[in-house]
């Protein structure tokens, strides 16, 4: 029933950000691929075809899981990642490596000198720890299959600001936000 | 034919998986998965010139295969090679 009435706006979010692709994968482990992502960032090189120097690889990985919605989905969209040469916001999304081997796209909430706080847009409880040298790479670019939206996209982050203003209303967002997809 | 430089084959698990490690981004949503065989011979012709008979020669030297079968072979796996970049 809630489907149907949020019909409008989930039509309205498909020709915005396009749909779940259905396209055959073969999904590599996400410790194993995550691994290489990390090793990838820390490497820099010189491109094949342009001969420039680079100090840094960026890397492009599809999301998989669902601790970020609503701004990002599984299997649907893939986020550009960037060594972080930066300092870090509290906004940022971040692969972190928070035991070893083990690794999460989640956004920080909070830093405190070395120590970061991590937690999933689309969690409502939950938090994760780990050190700012656990940090292996920045959200540079959000991909859509329709578009791409910049990290550091004004509109963006006045969104995700606002979605942890949200954080005790999260929980009915979230299932209204699931009954758009 | 011969593969652009750039691309390295990183050993996954039981996967070889090609990455285009010369460029600044790598993207890991399109990774190229060889098989056994693929992988065979991309290590016989990597970093050199190459014919489609060459490919099918390191099949035929490796596995127990009859010569028009190796080409066939070879010939799709280097259409494939060609169609996402790889080779010039």
């Amino acid at each position: 029933m809630i489907r149907i009435f949020l019909s409008p706006w989930r039509w309205r979010r498909q020709r915005r950000d396009g749909v779940l692709s259905n396209e055959a994968r073969q999904e590599i482990p996400n410790d194993v691929l995550l691994g290489l992502v990390r090793d990838m960032l820390k490497n820099g090189g010189t491109d094949a075809e342009s001969g420039e120097h680079f100090a840094h690889h960026t890397a492009t990985i599809w999301v998989k899981g669902y601790s970020m919605r609503p701004f990002l989905e599984h299997m649907r969209d893939r986020v550009v990642l960037a060594y972080p040469e930066r300092p870090l916001q509290e906004w940022d999304a971040v692969l972190a490596e928070i035991t070893p081997g083990h690794y999460v796209l989640h956004r920080i909430i909070n830093i405190e000198g070395d120590n970061v706080t991590l937690m999933g847009d689309g969690n409502v409880r939950g938090t994760e720890r780990c050190k700012l040298s656990d940090v292996c790479g920045i959200v540079t670019h959000y991909i859509r299959p329709k578009r791409t939206i910049l990290a550091t996209d004004k509109k963006l982050i006045r969104r995700i600001k606002r979605w942890r203003k949200w954080l005790r209303w999260r929980r009915y967002l979230l299932f209204l936000y699931r009954a758009t997809v | 034919m011969k593969i652009k430089e750039g691309f390295e084959v990183c050993d996954l698990f039981d996967n070889h998986v090609i990455v285009a490690s010369g460029r600044q981004n790598i993207n890991f949503s399109k990774v190229v998965n060889l098989n056994e065989s693929a992988n065979v011979m991309w290590k016989a012709v990597v970093g050199k010139e190459f014919t489609v008979q060459d490919m099918a020669n390191a099949l035929t030297a490796e596995y127990e295969v009859d010569d028009a079968t190796a080409l066939a072979d070879a010939e799709r796996i280097a259409a494939e090679w060609k169609e996402i970049g790889m080779v010039d």
